[in-house]
């Protein structure tokens, strides 16, 4: 290559100087450059003279176009060379040391140029596959990025609890549907706008608490709080905590509101119960100690009143028993522990022996009592005590809610189509609210407008429920309306659909076995 | 204390039966009510000396019962005895706001009741001597 170089550079400049000086030699051959160019000797070629200029004019133009040429590929050489430089710094000292203009001329550096912008291109093809791996494996993290916003953005959406998320600025930075509804915003609209904009003033305890909290830039911490929701008071248990950078600065903070309404019922409920259940077991206990310290101390004079003395001792004692028993029982079906000794059983009959009984207490407060011919076929398949348990609990309730001067009807249907029986207790009582109804079979609750108007511990008909539901596979159902009056009722399929099942059913809270 | 009037507030009527006979043979003369309502009335009516009630009743209860009493000028004075079978006590600001002489547990004794009553009645007594 290097060889070719100089060949070419030295057969270019042989050509031009022969074109040249054989321009030259033309010229003063016919006499042009001589003394004698002006006689008639000289001119006896007349067909050369014409010719003269033009040859001579080629030779030059072609001299000068050839050096032009020459001239041409030095420049471009001497490009190259520059080009290369910028390219390779190592290489660019070497050539940096000799005059560019010359450069060129040494041959042998072009094939090291040459050489070098190959290896230049190589690297460069080598960085940019790099570049695009860096690109590609950029383009994935932003996507995964973009994914994990959007599952965050998603997790924050989907969460039933309230979320909010402020900036260092106090400003909106997210929100969750829950707490636009709870607030009452649309978080499109509202994001960068100042938190206390957004929040009511009716609600500013909680814009305090978070604005607090995040000037604090202390731990997470926890308050509860009363919004109105709909209307309807709520209780949220409301944590803020700060927001970090990678810093560690704080740049904002999140609150979460934990709607602990239903909580705070079921607690009050427990805590009513225990009340409740102190007072009912207190209640017959202290009636058997008063009258046995009576007794001990010989305050019954005379056998008559021993005799009631006893008479009402034995009767707390059973009342007693019975609350236990009503407890247990509740628990025993709610943990599965219960054992159910079914068998066929006219329902007629079993309501019947519990109307006798009810009676007494009916007419001692002057309630009616209305029964029901028999139905000529009403079997179910159950367990006597415990239908029994459920027919009393719903007489009593009825007769203990009834003003003097109402009644208490029962009514069995025989539904032969679905094959089943269905028991309603229809009063003339105080009735149930409305928004009351879908509770009154919780365990502990208690109708609030009705508990001043009987005691109770809020289990009767949490008994009846599990007992019909959970262990004879029926429903129970309730419709009521204040100072009208409430049907309580339940249904238990024919003995016929039954077959002959096994008299013991263990009745478990995830599983029957038969 | 022969001849106080005592009012017994009670809807169990096996608790106001046992407290009246001990009270009777003991010389007290008693009246009884089974709500706060009924007892309000029977205590502006008859104007008892000291008023046993229980704390938890339909329709009134007890401290409904002596905070109305507490409001009027014919029964403002009357001491209270307050029975309980809940399982926590009242408080004693509550109890001194309202002054309530004393409050007993059930199950609770009849000779340990008719012990307060009498030392209530005392008490009382000596107040007013002085």
């Amino acid at each position: 290559m290097r060889l070719r170089r100089i060949l070419y550079a030295i057969v270019t400049l042989i050509v031009a100087s022969s074109l040249f000086v054989g321009g030259l030699a033309e010229w003063q051959s016919y006499g042009l450059l001589t003394e004698d160019s002006g006689t008639q000797e000289g001119w006896r070629y007349a067909g050369y003279v014409q010719r003269i200029p033009l040859v001579s004019v080629c030779c030059v133009v072609g001299a000068v176009g050839v050096i032009c040429l020459g001239w041409y590929q030095l420049r471009l050489a001497g490009a190259v060379t520059s080009i290369a430089t910028l390219l390779q710094d190592d290489k660019a000292g070497a050539i940096g040391d000799r005059k560019r203009f010359f450069a060129p001329l040494r041959m042998t550096k072009i094939d090291e140029l040459y050489q070098a912008i190959s290896k230049h291109f190589a690297g460069c093809t080598a960085r940019i596959a790099k570049y695009e791996k860096q690109i590609k494996d950029l383009q994935v993290q932003i996507q995964l990025s973009q994914r994990r916003g959007k599952n965050t953005e998603a997790i924050i959406y989907s969460i039933r609890d309230a979320v909010i998320v402020i900036d260092e600025s106090d400003r909106l930075l997210m929100a969750n549907e829950m707490a636009g509804r709870l607030f009452n915003f649309d978080f499109n609209n509202s994001q960068h706008k100042p938190v206390s904009e957004l929040i009511g003033p009716d609600q500013s305890e909680f814009v305090d608490f978070l604005t607090r909290r995040r000037q604090s830039k202390g731990q997470a911490t926890r308050k509860e709080l009363e919004f109105l929701e709909d209307g309807t008071p709520k209780t949220f248990d409301c944590i803020v905590s700060c927001v970090y950078d990678q810093g560690r600065q704080v740049c904002g903070a999140v609150a979460v509101l934990h709607d602990v309404t239903r909580e705070k019922e079921i607690s009050k409920m427990k805590s009513d119960f225990v009340s409740h259940v102190s007072h009912e077991l207190k209640t017959p206990l202290a009636s058997i100690t008063a009258y046995a310290e009576m007794l001990a101390d010989g305050e019954a004079d005379d056998e008559q009143t021993r005799k009631e003395f006893y008479s009402v001792i034995q009767s707390q004692a059973q009342r007693l028993n019975r609350l236990i028993e009503n407890i247990l029982n509740s628990s025993r079906i709610e943990s599965g522990l219960i054992k159910a000794n079914k068998e066929p059983a006219s329902l007629t009959m079993l309501i019947e022996e519990q109307l006798q009984m009810i009676k007494g207490y009916a007419e001692e407060k002057k309630v009616e009592v209305i029964g029901q011919k028999p139905i000529v076929f009403d079997q179910v398949y159950v367990d006597k005590d415990m239908i029994q348990e459920v027919i009393v609990n719903l007489l009593s309730n009825a007769v203990k809610y009834t003003p003097s001067g109402g009644s208490v009807k029962i009514e069995i249907e025989v539904d032969e189509g679905a094959s089943l029986v269905r028991v309603s207790v229809i009063d003339t009582g105080v009735g149930i609210p409305e928004d009351e109804i879908e509770h009154v079979f919780d365990k502990f609750y208690r109708v609030g407008a009705n508990k001043k108007q009987a005691k109770g511990t809020g289990l009767g008909l949490n008994l009846v429920k599990q007992i019909v539901e959970k262990v004879h596979d029926g429903r129970v159902f309730v419709t009521s309306q204040v100072g009208i009056g409430s049907t309580f009722g339940f249904e238990l399929p024919l003995a016929t659909r039954q077959g002959s099942r096994s008299v013991v059913k263990i009745v478990d809270s995830k599983r029957i076995v038969r | 204390m022969t001849g106080k009037k005592v009012l017994i507030v009670d809807d169990e009527i096996h608790i106001v039966h046992v407290v009246a006979i001990k009270l009777r043979n003991n010389g007290y003369e008693v009246i009884s009510a089974d709500n706060g309502a009924e007892a309000y009335e029977l205590a502006c009516k008859e104007k008892p000396d000291i008023i046993v009630t229980d704390f938890q009743m339909p329709v009134m209860t007890g401290l409904e019962l002596v905070e109305k009493l507490r409001q009027h000028q014919e029964t403002k004075d009357i001491p209270v005895i307050m029975l309980t079978a809940r399982n926590f006590a009242i408080p004693k600001e509550q109890q001194e706001e309202l002054r309530i002489s004393d409050c007993l547990s059930k199950p609770f004794s009849p000779k340990e009741l008719l012990g307060n009553i009498e030392d209530v009645l005392y008490q009382k007594q000596v107040m007013v001597s002085n």
